[in-house]
C-alpha cells in the first residue's frame, strides 16, 4: 500500500508544550498531487511540517517515503526536500545573489539570472537581503522553488506577505511542480481549490 | 547546500559582520592594557603574569564572541535549514566552529608578538603561549559552542553562557599557564601541551554531538 | 534478568506511588543516623594528636563534600539515561536534585574555609580540591540556571541533560587535578581499597553520619521528585484522583 503513495503519514501524534495535536493522523500524497492542510491557529500546522520535515520528532506514529520508512532517519527525504518555514533561512548580511548559490551552488550563474529576472529580483541581485523589503526577502526564499530539482515542497504559509502578481507566480510555479510529478504540502488560508483538491483538516 | 558552499558562505558572513571580531580583539586588547595599569607595570611581576594575563584576555574574548554565534542563524530561520538540508549537523557544528575559530585566533596570534612585548614575556615562554594558544583555544571554542547553542533561544544569554563554559574552561586554562610557566623556568612542557591536546580532541569527539542535539532541541521548540 | 523495573521507573505515575512509601522511611533513617553520627563524632571521638579538637568539623565537611560529587555523578548519569533512552523520570530528577547538590557543593566549601582557618591558617587556598569545589559549585548552578531561563519545557529538560552529561565527563578531570597538583589539602579520607589509617572510634561515626545524610539526602529527593511529578502531571487523571482523595 505504502509503494504506490510517495509521502504516506500513518497514526501520527504529535505533542507541543504538552499539548497533543494531530492524534491520528493519516495521509498519503502521490505524484502529481498537492495536499493542503487546514485548521484553526493552534491547531499544527507548523508542527506537523516541522515533524515530517525532520526538524521535531513525532511522539508516535511513522513516515514513509517511497516506501521506506524514514520516521528515525529523515535523510533520505531530507535530500528530496524543499522545506519553507515561516522563518526563510535568508541571510540579511549577504546579497541575493549570494543566497541563492548558497542553496544551490549546482545551479549555473545563468539559470540563477533567468530566475531571478522571473522573480523580479534580477536589478536587486548584487544588494543585501537586509536592505530588501519583506515581500522581496519572501521571493528570495522561493526562488529556491524554481532552483533545487527537488521532488517534495513543504511549504508553511509560502503567500505571506507576497503581493497578487507573485501569489500568480507561485501558484503557476506549484502547478508546474505537480504537473512534472512533484509532491507538495502546503498551509494556507488562500483558498487554492483550482490546483489543490485536497485538504488535510486539523481538528483542535 | 553543500558542506562547501556552507564553509565558503559562513566566511563570507564572519566578513561581512567583521566588526564583531573587531569588538572581540578589541575587548582582548583592552584587557590586556587593563593588567599593567591596575596592577603593577613592574617589568619583573609583567613578566611573570603575562601568560596569565594573555590567556583571561583570550578566554573572555572567545566567551563574548561566541555568544551570540548561532543568534542570527536562528533568529532568521538558518538553523531549521541546516537541520533539513540532509547533511549532517554536527559536521556543520564542526565547519562553522572551524571558520569561527580561524577568523577571531588568527588575528589573536598576529597580535601575539606586540603583546608579548608590551608584557616583557621572555622569548623561551614565547613561542611556548603560541603552542598552548594554538593547541589550546580549539578546545575552548568547541567547548564553547555547546554553551551558546543551549542558549540560543535565550534573550540576554551572555551571563548565562558565561556560568555554563566558565567552569568546563578552567582545565585548558590551567593546563596553558602552567606549560607557559613551566616553560619560563627551563623545564619540559610537552606533558602540558599534550594534556591540552588531549583536552581539545576529547571536545572534538563530544562538542559536534552535543551541539547538534541542542540546536535540534532549541529549534524544535 | 529482567528490564521490566528499568522501564517502570520511567513512568512517573509508577514512581509517584512507588516513592510515596519509601520517602518517609528513608528520611527518617537518614535523620537518625546523621544525629547518631555527628554527636558521636563532635562529642565523643577522641581528639586528634595534631590538629586537636579542630579536626571535628570533619564530620561535616567530608559527609557534604561526598555527597556533593555524588550528586553531580547522578545527576550526569540521569542526564545520560534521558538522552539516551528519553525517559520521562529523568529531567524531573536533574531538576530534584540541581539544588541540592549546589547546597552540598556550598556547605562543602563553607565547613572546608572552617577547617582551614586553624589548620592552614587560612580560610581560602587556591588548591585543586577546593578550586574543583568551586567548579563543581558553578556547575550545579548553571545547570539551574539554565533550566530556569529556557521557557519551553521540552528544551528545558533536553538542555539540562545536555549540560549534566558535559559537566560529567568533567568530573574525572577534577578527580584526576587532586593527584596531579599534590599540595596543601590531605588526602582522601576513605579510599574503598585501603584500611583507613584513623581508629576506629574515630572513622565509624563518620561513615554512620556520611551514610546517615545519603539516606536523607534520598529522601529529600523523592519528595522533591514527587511534586515535580504532581506539577508536571497535573492534567493526568491519576494525579487528579490522588490530589482529590488524599490531598497535597
Amino acid at each position: 500500500m505504502q509503494s504506490s503513495a510517495s509521502l504516506t503519514i500513518s497514526d501520527l501524534w504529535i505533542e507541543r508544550g504538552g499539548n497533543d495535536l494531530c492524534k491520528g493522523l493519516s495521509f498519503s500524497i502521490h505524484p502529481g498531487e498537492a495536499w493542503r492542510v487546514l485548521g484553526g491557529n493552534g491547531t499544527g500546522k507548523t508542527s506537523l511540517l516541522k515533524v515530517i520535515a525532520g526538524i521535531s520528532m513525532p511522539l508516535e506514529g511513522e513516515i514513509f517515503y517511497l516506501g521506506q520508512n524514514v520516521t528515525s532517519d529523515r535523510s533520505p527525504l531530507q535530500q528530496e526536500m524543499v522545506y519553507l518555514g515561516h522563518l526563510m533561512g535568508v541571510k540579511s548580511a549577504l546579497t541575493v545573489e549570494e543566497n541563492l548559490r548558497w542553496y544551490c551552488p549546482e545551479r549555473s550563474l545563468e539559470e540563477l539570472h533567468n530566475v531571478a529576472k522571473d522573480l523580479g529580483l534580477f536589478p536587486f541581485l548584487a544588494s543585501l537581503v537586509k536592505t530588501l523589503s519583506a515581500g522581496q526577502q519572501r521571493r528570495v526564499a522561493l526562488a529556491r522553488l524554481w532552483l533545487s530539482k527537488k521532488t517534495l515542497w513543504l511549504l508553511d504559509e509560502p503567500f505571506a506577505s507576497l503581493d497578487v502578481e507573485g501569489g500568480v507566480m507561485l501558484e503557476v510555479c506549484i502547478q508546474q511542480h505537480l504537473t512534472s510529478g512533484g509532491l507538495v504540502l502546503l498551509s494556507t488560508h488562500q483558498s487554492l481549490s483550482s490546483i489543490i483538491p485536497h485538504d488535510v483538516v486539523l481538528q483542535p | 547546500m553543500t558542506y562547501r558552499s556552507f564553509l565558503i558562505y559562513e566566511f563570507l558572513v564572519l566578513w561581512r559582520r567583521k566588526q564583531d571580531v573587531f569588538n572581540a580583539l578589541l575587548f582582548f586588547i583592552i584587557v590586556v592594557i587593563l593588567f599593567p595599569l591596575g596592577v603593577s607595570a613592574e617589568p619583573a611581576f609583567l613578566a611573570q603574569a603575562a601568560s596569565g594575563i594573555i590567556w583571561c584576555g583570550v578566554v573572555l574574548s572567545i566567551l563574548i564572541s561566541i555568544d551570540h554565534m548561532f543568534k542570527e542563524d536562528y533568529q532568521d530561520g538558518s538553523l531549521e535549514q541546516w537541520i533539513v538540508s540532509g547533511l549532517s549537523l554536527p559536521l556543520l557544528m564542526l565547519l562553522k566552529v572551524m571558520a569561527n575559530w580561524v577568523v577571531i585566533i588568527l588575528p589573536l596570534l598576529i597580535m601575539m608578538p606586540l603583546l608579548s612585548e608590551m608584557l616583557f614575556m621572555p622569548n623561551t615562554s614565547f613561542w611556548a603561549l603560541v603552542l598552548t594558544l594554538l593547541v589550546g583555544t580549539p578546545g575552548l571554542f568547541l567547548i564553547g559552542v555547546m554553551g551558546a547553542a543551549l542558549t540560543v533561544s535565550v534573550r540576554q544569554g551572555t551571563m548565562l553562557v558565561m556560568l555554563l563554559i566558565l567552569p568546563l574552561y578552567l582545565p585548558v586554562l590551567i593546563f596553558a599557564t602552567s606549560a607557559v610557566q613551566a616553560a619560563q623556568s627551563g623545564l619540559p612542557y610537552s606533558g602540558f601541551l599534550a594534556m591540552l591536546l588531549a583536552l581539545s580532541l576529547m571536545s572534538l569527539v563530544v562538542s559536534p554531538f552535543m551541539t547538534a542535539m541542542a540546536i535540534k532541541a532549541s529549534v524544535s521548540g | 534478568m529482567s528490564w521490566l523495573w528499568f522501564h517502570k521507573l520511567g513512568s512517573p505515575k509508577w514512581f509517584f506511588f512507588w516513592s510515596k512509601s519509601w520517602a518517609l522511611p528513608v528520611f527518617c533513617i537518614g535523620c537518625f543516623g546523621l544525629v547518631v553520627g555527628l554527636v558521636w563524632g563532635l562529642a565523643f571521638a577522641p581528639e586528634d594528636y595534631q590538629q586537636g579538637n579542630s579536626f571535628r568539623i570533619i564530620y561535616i565537611h567530608v559527609p557534604v563534600a561526598m555527597l556533593a560529587q555524588s550528586c553531580y555523578l547522578a545527576m550526569g548519569v540521569a542526564g545520560l539515561i534521558f538522552l539516551v533512552w528519553q525517559m520521562k523520570i529523568a529531567p524531573m530528577f536533574i531538576k530534584a536534585i540541581a539544588p541540592i547538590g549546589a547546597v552540598m557543593a556550598l556547605m562543602a566549601m563553607v565547613s572546608g574555609a572552617i577547617w582551614g582557618k586553624p589548620t592552614w591558617g587560612t580560610w581560602w587556598v587556591w588548591d585543586a580540591r577546593l578550586t574543583s569545589v568551586l567548579v563543581l559549585f558553578l556547575l550545579f548552578m548553571g545547570v539551574i540556571a539554565l533550566q530556569n531561563a529556557l521557557e519551553d519545557i521540552t528544551l528545558a529538560n533536553k538542555a539540562a541533560a545536555i549540560m549534566s552529561v558535559v559537566g560529567l565527563i568533567n568530573l574525572p578531570i577534577i578527580k584526576y587535578s587532586v593527584v596531579l597538583w599534590n599540595t596543601l589539602h590531605q588526602g582522601p579520607t576513605f579510599t574503598i581499597t585501603k584500611k583507613p589509617e584513623m581508629p576506629a572510634e574515630m572513622w565509624l561515626p563518620l561513615l554512620i553520619a556520611v551514610v546517615g545524610l545519603y539516606c536523607l539526602v534520598a529522601g529529600l529527593l523523592l519528595w522533591r521528585i514527587q511534586s515535580e511529578i504532581i506539577l508536571r502531571e497535573h492534567r493526568s487523571n491519576w494525579v487528579k484522583q490522588e490530589v482529590m482523595g488524599n490531598g497535597l
